[in-house]
């Protein structure tokens, strides 16, 4: 088979693509029809292919005839090689590129309220993150217990009152049902966040697994108070507790909050409820006097002094808050509330006052969380104390955490 | 790098990713990604797959499995994706995690391929890049080794799987 024979002179050939050979021309639309275009295929004509959004001051090679935002194109001619993005056809300068204003003109014409669209794809990329990212997801909360933290921190920073050589911290404070409600929605998170500032956080989560550790092993074999890391750690350690009201002793009316609290390992139970019973009466007194001392503000340092001992909660040493200290303050006792542990076959027992925190964990909990113990008001007090120095909770309802 | 002879109205008007100063360009940079990201999860490309490390959107972790008929063939690899602020302007800076027996990885993981280097174009994206170390397992630019012990026994096919699935490990 010989050649044609070209009859062409070879500097004037036209190199044609089969595509180029045998397309013919489209025939405009005159008439109504119309032609229906699928939003996924418009999209992608109208995408930039750089920063994958709407073009935007359209920018069309010359030569390649390929689409870009303005600051998009011009930017990788700057950064990168100067050629085209799309097929690396050679850009030599801006001058290779034209400004595609019918396009802008149709995309407008496609998309008129742009801004809409905008927020729309910028919710919908917000949703998926957040629906694809538990990482993201779970530092969010992390970064919302935190910031619970540093505003009780903020409000609880007080001198309060010491109780013996133990020094409780923790609790909750008063008349702020957004912090109490979540003390509920995240209760395995909560015991680490309250009066903890962040750099606190860490360490202390990590204490009482240590002491779960020790008492893991213990766990099958039942014997007793294992030695655990923690004596040798000296009085320096620390345990935390969950303190909730108990469910069938403790009524509606009565003080129920859940407090969490975290105080050193050597603190016995009869501290503990010392604390309840002093906290109890330190918050009834502030409510009964928040009214008061709102009118009279600038009134005394005692009334000021006072205040702060029955916001208080967080802070070791108080000096304040003794200082403050009034008459029924004096009449608290560790016999006005009794502290109970629910036992593996769902059974309270009531705790002897004795027993340290540290023994109880290791005696009655030995799970990987924080110990969770329950008050109750004690039924039958040895020394009951008179009627009008009885914690007040009983005469007047707690007004901020009746659900 | 950049053009001494630009219009200093179009270049302070595209201060959009190279120059990576302020949370504009920042912005853009992981609206980008989360359309990438996205884009990524509905294609469904078989053999390959990224997803965001942790909530930094901009360190990913992808894998490869080895494309059919090679001998990478059942064997998956995990690879880490580092954009830089002036994705995607600058090519991320992408290694093996899982170590790789192959004429252009070398120990440590890094990858010899022109279009994360010198022919990286803004066009490129993550899932263009994995699809393309893939295919970088199964033809080995065998002209600039980084392991020259694979390369020279990348002729022999049979001791090369061999010795890739002998020694393979996640």
């Amino acid at each position: 088979m010989a050649a044609p024979v070209n009859i062409q002179t070879p500097s004037k050939t036209w190199e044609l693509s089969l595509y180029e050979l045998h397309r013919s021309p489209q025939e405009a639309i005159m008439d109504g029809t119309e032609v229906a275009v699928s939003p996924r295929s418009l999209h992608s004509e109208l995408m930039c292919p750089i920063c994958l959004d709407m073009l935007k001051n359209t920018m069309t090679t010359k030569e390649c005839l390929h689409r870009f935002c303005s600051d998009c194109i011009v930017t990788a001619l700057r950064s990168g090689n100067k050629e085209c993005p799309t097929c690396r056809k050679k850009l030599v300068s801006r001058r290779s590129l034209r400004r595609d204003s019918n396009f802008d003109a149709l995309i407008s014409k496609i998309y008129p309220s742009r801004d809409e669209y905008e927020a729309h794809q910028r919710s919908v990329l917000e949703r998926l993150n957040r629906l694809h990212n538990k990482e993201a997801l779970s530092s969010s909360i992390e970064e919302g217990l935190r910031q619970q933290a540093r505003y009780r921190n903020h409000r609880v920073k007080k001198p309060t009152q010491e109780s013996d050589n133990t020094t409780f911290s923790g609790g909750e404070d008063n008349g702020d049902t957004r912090s109490h409600l979540s003390h509920d929605s995240a209760p395995s998170h909560a015991p680490n966040a309250p009066g903890l500032t962040p750099s606190e956080a860490g360490p202390s989560r990590k204490r009482p697994r240590a002491s779960d550790d020790g008492s893991g092993p213990e766990a099958d074999s039942g014997s007793p108070t294992p030695p655990l890391r923690r004596h040798k750690e000296g009085p320096g350690s620390e345990i935390e507790l969950v303190f909730r009201p108990h469910p069938q002793l403790v009524h509606g009316q009565d003080y129920n909050q859940t407090r969490y609290v975290k105080t050193t390992a050597n603190a016995t139970v009869d501290h503990l409820s010392k604390y309840l019973a002093l906290r109890i009466a330190l918050e009834d007194r502030h409510t009964d006097r928040e009214a008061e001392d709102q009118r009279k503000e600038e009134g005394g340092g005692g009334g000021g002094g006072e205040e702060g001992a029955a916001t208080g909660g967080g802070e070791p040493g108080g000096t304040t808050g003794s200082g403050g200290e009034g008459s029924s303050l004096s009449d608290i006792s560790e016999k006005q509330y009794t502290i109970y542990i629910l036992t593996r076959g769902g059974q309270f027992s009531t705790l002897n006052g004795s027993l340290t925190l540290e023994l109880v964990n290791e005696k009655y909990w030995k799970v990987r969380k924080p110990l969770e113990l329950y008050y109750a008001p004690t039924k039958d007090p040895q020394q009951p104390p008179p009627p009008p120095q009885l914690p007040p909770p009983q005469k007047s309802p707690p007004i901020q955490r009746e659900g | 790098m950049a053009s001494q002879n630009l219009d200093p109205a179009a270049s302070s008007a595209a201060l959009k990713g190279s120059e990576s100063n302020g949370s504009s360009a920042r912005g853009s940079v992981s609206k980008r990604l989360q359309q990438e990201l996205m884009t990524l999860m509905m294609s469904g490309d078989k053999g390959i797959s990224a997803f965001p490390e942790s909530d930094n959107l901009f360190k990913w972790i992808g894998t490869i499995d080895g494309a059919q008929g090679t001998v990478y063939e059942g064997l998956r690899y995990r690879l880490s994706l580092d954009f830089p602020a002036a994705y995607p302007y600058q090519a991320p800076r992408v290694k093996f995690v899982s170590p790789c027996f192959h004429p252009n990885v070398d120990e440590q993981g890094f990858i010899c391929l022109d279009i994360l280097k010198d022919k990286w174009s803004a066009l490129y994206d993550v899932r263009s890049i994995l699809l393309s170390i893939q295919s970088l397992l199964g033809e080995p630019n065998n002209e600039s080794p980084l392991n020259t012990t694979a390369a020279e026994l990348w002729s022999d096919q049979e001791a090369f799987r061999a010795h890739l699935h002998s020694t393979f490990q996640k």
